[in-house]
């Protein structure tokens, strides 16, 4: 620590940290509660399954019954939709769309983001501007054309479709823009005298140095990848090619009666993501990345 | 400046033609097409017939889209709160108190969790006659609130859930941020014995200021555009209660009128666009370049 605290600013501190835990963990317990309880349990007030019948008050029914190929309520309900395929494709999909789009999206917006933010060249005011406007349009009346594109590029239900149209992100690109225009020039100017060209510039001084964001924009990509709804329901039809968003959405169709299976389904979806997170939290630490340059 | 004009000019674009490509197939001829279905009747089952400006003329005399657009500009209300309660957070977390790295992981949850899953939750705490926020309210002796019914309590509520989701997640930008602010140069001002403030007004605030930028730049598109969280949390509330984004929804995939769908989706496109521009003049300012 650079300064002694005091004790006063400490305890400010602490009761913000406190506020803000309790902020964010309501909803996610809900969800997390909800998928042990029993389909007979009362899902508007949770804390009954757990008091008022010990004998079913938890269970991992719910889990069984999403993960499994087919279903039990085709024998209870013959209008059911024939047996999905589990969770275990989907979630093969689901792992790699992300890890495809999450390399693509932080290669190719640190490589984009470079001129952006260092070189000076015509056009590169309006160029820049253009690259925002990309999020700006809703995706509400995008997603028509775009899938029509799709189509006409013969992509139609392949995991290619999927990845493409966001292997790179005008946020990822902004985001790396940012952080190359806070490294002091003087490092690039050094690496220049010895005899660097631009491609070893941005590899070894300004990759290095924008570490902690680059980091941050490949955990939003994975989070993005991950949890990405619309698009891949709209260009994924085939069920060996869903992916576990598109997989819950129809657990939530098709068990509407049973809301519980769909939680539970949601909980598997949020367990690998959050263990990705907690490793991940090593890497987000700068010392790792100031090293390389130092020396 | 002798570092910049030493690169050949072909060189930036050998930077971006990969990404230029991606964005431009998938993006701009999308972004064309729109505005062209925008100048088309068009509807399921029909192949678009050219109208001109109709649709342009329709939405600007229609009184959905007026109230849907007061709504929009509302909600951008949601923007600075996001702003400072993640800087704060930030900080907080930045300052390496012995809890931070649990907090950091407690913060980012609502970032993973699946909107439509989080709207579940929200709709039972936001229940007008069973959920906790009324019974806490009547508790202390106060009216109920029509959290998901009443003006302007609706648009509150999905404010709420955007500011629940956006705080985890412009608190680990300004993280990125905050780690990248080399700390020889604060202690450099301890030592030359700044205060607390001025080492946050004079070294940290200038350092990160790119990404202040960054923030506020993004926070507003995303507010502006905002979808899911009104459409799972107000479900069903009438079009007033909402925004433009919805109402585009609405009005391509419910009444099946995609050419009016796309003409609303323009007219916002442009006015984020414009919106976004100002913003980048006024924060750039502070950026070196």
């Amino acid at each position: 620590m650079i300064e002694k605290r005091g004790p006063a600013l400490t305890a400010w501190l602490y009761l913000g940290a406190i506020l803000l835990a309790v902020r964010s963990i309501g909803p996610a317990s809900y969800l997390a509660l909800g998928a042990f309880q029993p389909p007979t349990a009362d899902l508007s007030n949770i804390t009954a399954g757990f008091t008022t019948d010990p004998d079913s008050a938890f269970t991992l029914d719910n889990f069984r019954e999403a993960w499994r190929p087919g279903s039990t309520l085709e024998q209870i309900d013959e209008n059911a939709p024939p047996p999905g395929p589990g969770l275990a494709r989907p979630l093969l999909n689901s792992v790699l769309i992300t890890v495809i789009r999450t390399i693509t999206n932080v290669l190719l917006a640190a490589l984009a983001a470079y001129p952006l933010a260092r070189m000076h060249f015509r056009g590169r005011g309006i160029l820049f501007v253009a690259i925002l406007a990309t999020m700006m349009i809703p995706e509400q009346v995008s997603v028509v054309p775009m899938f029509r594109i799709v189509v006409s590029m013969g992509l139609y239900d392949t995991l290619i479709a999927a990845i493409l149209p966001f292997s790179v992100s005008a946020f990822g690109i902004y985001l790396c823009r940012q952080a190359f225009m806070s490294i002091p020039f003087d490092l690039e100017e050094a690496a220049r005298i010895d005899g660097a060209n631009s491609m070893q510039i941005w590899w070894h001084v300004m990759l290095p140095l924008a570490g902690p964001t680059l980091a941050t924009l490949a955990v939003f990509s994975v989070i993005a990848a991950w949890s990405d709804l619309l698009w891949p329901l709209v260009v994924l039809q085939s069920e060996h090619n869903h992916t576990l968003p598109v997989a819950i959405n129809r657990l939530l169709g098709v068990f509407a009666t049973n809301i519980r299976i769909a939680y539970a389904a949601s909980v598997l979806a949020l367990i690998p993501i959050i263990v990705f997170f907690l490793i991940a939290q090593r890497f987000l630490k700068a010392g790792i990345f100031a090293g390389a340059v130092k020396g | 400046m002798s570092v910049v004009k030493q690169h050949n000019a072909a060189s930036p674009f050998l930077f971006l033609i990969p990404a230029l490509a991606v964005l431009g197939i998938f993006w701009v001829l999308s972004l064309g097409q729109v505005v062209y279905f925008s100048l088309t009747r068009y509807s399921p089952f029909r192949e678009p017939e050219f109208v001109g400006l109709e649709n342009y003329a329709r939405l600007l005399s229609s009184e959905r889209f007026w109230f849907c657009l007061l709504n929009t500009g509302l909600y951008l209300l949601v923007t600075p709160a996001i702003i400072l309660i993640s800087l704060a957070a930030a900080s907080i977390v930045h300052a390496s108190l012995r809890y931070a790295k649990g907090l950091r992981v407690l913060l980012f949850l609502p970032v993973v969790t699946p909107t439509i899953v989080a709207a579940i939750a929200w709709r039972v705490l936001y229940n007008e006659d069973a959920g906790l926020l009324n019974a806490i309210i009547t508790t202390l002796g106060f009216e109920p609130i029509g959290w998901l019914s009443t003006k302007p309590w609706t648009l509150i509520s999905a404010m709420l859930v955007t500011l629940w989701k956006g705080v985890g997640f412009y608190m680990m930008i300004f993280l990125a941020g905050l780690m990248s602010v080399p700390r020889e140069l604060k202690e450099a001002a301890f030592l030359d014995g700044a205060s607390r403030l001025d080492v946050l007004r004079v070294v940290t605030l200038p350092a990160i200021w790119p990404i202040v930028s960054l923030v506020f730049v993004i926070s507003s598109i995303s507010a502006l555009k905002v979808f899911d969280e009104l459409y799972v949390t107000i479900r069903g509330a009438p079009i007033e209660h909402q925004t433009i984004v919805p109402l585009v929804f609405d009005t391509a995939f419910v009444r099946g009128d995609y050419g009016l769908a796309c003409a609303i989706g323009i007219t916002l496109f442009a006015l984020i666009l414009v919106f976004s521009i100002i913003n980048l003049r006024l924060s750039s300012k502070g950026e070196r370049a």
